[in-house]
């Protein structure tokens, strides 16, 4: 077979030897369904500047069966009143679609992501919706658009403050930032309520970590780049899924072994998920429940081997740790 | 270590002074099962992000079976039981450890658990059982590394943590050696996810 071919996770298994089952066929339950999804959308009237956005699961092309329909109507432009789509006339379209949208219950324009970030004007809601169309999210209408947003979002990032061979600061304060947000915003929502705790937990031990980690590495590789090359790789490495960008650098860093433990741990997570039962478990863990929860031990030992393995990574191969110890803390 | 075989919270403290990441405590002669239990019963704050305890090899007297149980007391203190292969009989009693048993490669002068085909049957029956590789031990079966590399192909995504040293030449662990760092270094950074019990103490700079 032709290895150029291998997705980075495809080609971790075959030099580790190890499957990867659960993530190869969520990966193929995310096409199919984005398929079926993209063709239902498409009969929606758009504004030439909008693009129907699926994000969380379908971002990771980590679909299973419980994953919701996560989405963002967003607009490559200003402000305004009126979005063609509306996010009801979306609701109605896809099938899973959560009744609570949180922060994408209303258009995302682009213009606010690009041109409020940081001070007050950069709300929890406004980080999020930047982060994760550049993390995880994966265009399901006018890809063209999706596409042209993003870019404006990255250049943003990509400022005159840019380095040859040092890794964008800007991006990688922003995206430690988000990840220390949704941590403190953990014990934030578990201060108001015990509601979802084990779900959220479990995320953060796993999913989360992915997110992040898929963000950290290929910052961490335009240490290899002059400045006008840095959004060519990012743009690649921000349409592979996460778990790609993160075997991706396993193998750069001649660290398959690791890799394949780390990927292997997350794979049989996301086979867990696959399960209802296991998912309701999870549902109704709280932290004071959690101790006696076999579903929530199975989580807390994954995600250490997946933590085990990205801090082997970050932490003893070279130069990522020089790269954590210069520019990761401070 | 000999001077305080039985101090538990002297080695604690010994090996804190290498890592306070991780460590493991020896209870190798059965003897020592006891006061090791008393130990971690007592509670002691451990600094310890991961903690193994290795499992009696010699000095049997109990039954496998209240061997098992006293392991599987002692596992709620640990993060990993190590065993030597060639002291299980009933495999099947061991199950009640889960992926807690961690089973661990022989040296040289062992006649079973030395290589991939010796371990697979103990594997096989153990499915959820981790492995411990010991480094010096798979030398001490091929010195260019070959029989090493197998097992790490064979159980590599069972393996939990390792043991490293050099071995003296009546294949007792000692300090590792440079020509040995070099030596074993492609292997060992196959194992970089994992905690690495040193079994002598470090080299002195």
């Amino acid at each position: 077979m032709d290895r150029g071919r291998e997705s980075p996770l495809e080609q971790l298994g075959a030099s580790s030897g190890r499957d990867f089952p659960n993530l190869l066929s969520a990966r193929e339950r995310t096409a199919s369904g984005l398929e079926a999804r993209r063709s239902r959308l498409a009969e929606l009237a758009h504004d030439g500047d909008t693009s129907v956005v699926l994000m969380g699961s379908w971002g990771r092309a980590e679909v299973t069966a419980g994953s919701d329909d996560d989405f963002m109507v967003l607009v490559d432009g200003a402000e305004r009143d009126e979005v063609e789509p509306p996010i009801e006339a979306v609701k109605t379209v896809l099938d899973q679609a959560p009744g609570d949208q949180g922060v994408f219950g209303e258009p995302v324009f682009c213009d606010n992501l690009v041109e409020n970030v940081g001070l007050d004007s950069d709300d929890n809601k406004n980080l999020t919706r930047r982060m994760l169309l550049i993390l995880e999210s994966v265009p399901a209408t006018a890809g063209d658009v999706y596409a042209a947003a993003r870019e404006r979002v990255l250049r943003r990032y990509l400022d005159e403050s840019i380095k040859d061979f040092r890794p964008p600061r800007f991006l990688l304060n922003d995206t430690v930032r988000y990840w220390r947000t949704i941590c403190v915003d953990f014990a934030g929502k578990e201060q108001a309520g015990p509601e979802k705790w084990g779900l959220r937990n479990a995320k953060l031990r796993t999913s989360r970590k992915v997110l992040f980690a898929g963000g950290l590495l290929p910052i961490f590789e335009c240490v290899n780049l002059e400045r006008g090359a840095m959004f060519d790789v990012l743009n690649a490495r921000f349409d592979m899924p996460p778990t790609d960008r993160i075997a991706q650098a396993f193998i750069d860093h001649e660290a398959s072994d690791p890799g394949a433990r780390a990927l292997g741990a997350y794979d049989e997570f996301l086979g867990l998920l696959d399960d209802e039962n296991f998912r309701r478990e999870l549902r109704d863990v709280t932290r004071a429940t959690a101790d006696e929860s076999k579903a929530f031990a199975e989580v807390r030992r994954l995600g250490a081997d997946l933590e085990a393995g990205l801090l082997g990574l970050l932490f003893e191969t070279e130069p990522l740790s020089k790269l954590v110890r210069d520019y990761a803390i401070f | 270590m000999e001077d305080i075989r039985d101090d538990w919270a002297a080695q604690v403290a010994q090996a804190w002074t290498v890592s306070p990441f991780a460590t493991e405590l020896s209870a190798l002669s059965e003897a020592q099962l006891d006061s090791l239990h008393q130990y971690l019963a007592s509670g002691p704050a451990l600094p310890f992000r991961y903690l193994s305890i290795h499992g009696p090899s010699k000095d049997r007297r109990l039954s496998e079976e209240a061997l098992v149980a006293e392991l599987c007391q002692l596992a709620g203190w640990a993060d990993g039981i190590v065993m030597h292969p060639d002291t299980i009989e009933e495999p099947d009693l061991y199950r009640d450890l889960g992926r807690k048993l961690l089973i661990e490669n022989m040296d040289s002068r062992k006649e079973l658990g030395r290589t991939q085909d010796e371990l697979a049957p103990t594997f096989a029956e153990l499915p959820e059982a981790g492995f411990c590789f010991d480094v010096a031990h798979a030398w001490s079966m091929a010195p260019d590394m070959s029989v090493a590399s197998e097992l790490l192909d064979a159980f590599g995504d069972r393996l939990r943590h390792l043991h490293v040293s050099s071995l003296s030449v009546d294949l007792h662990h000692v300090p590792l050696t440079e020509e040995h760092e070099e030596l074993f270094g492609p292997l060992l950074q196959r194992c970089l996810d994992v905690p690495w019990i040193l079994e002598a103490p470090p080299r002195p700079n």
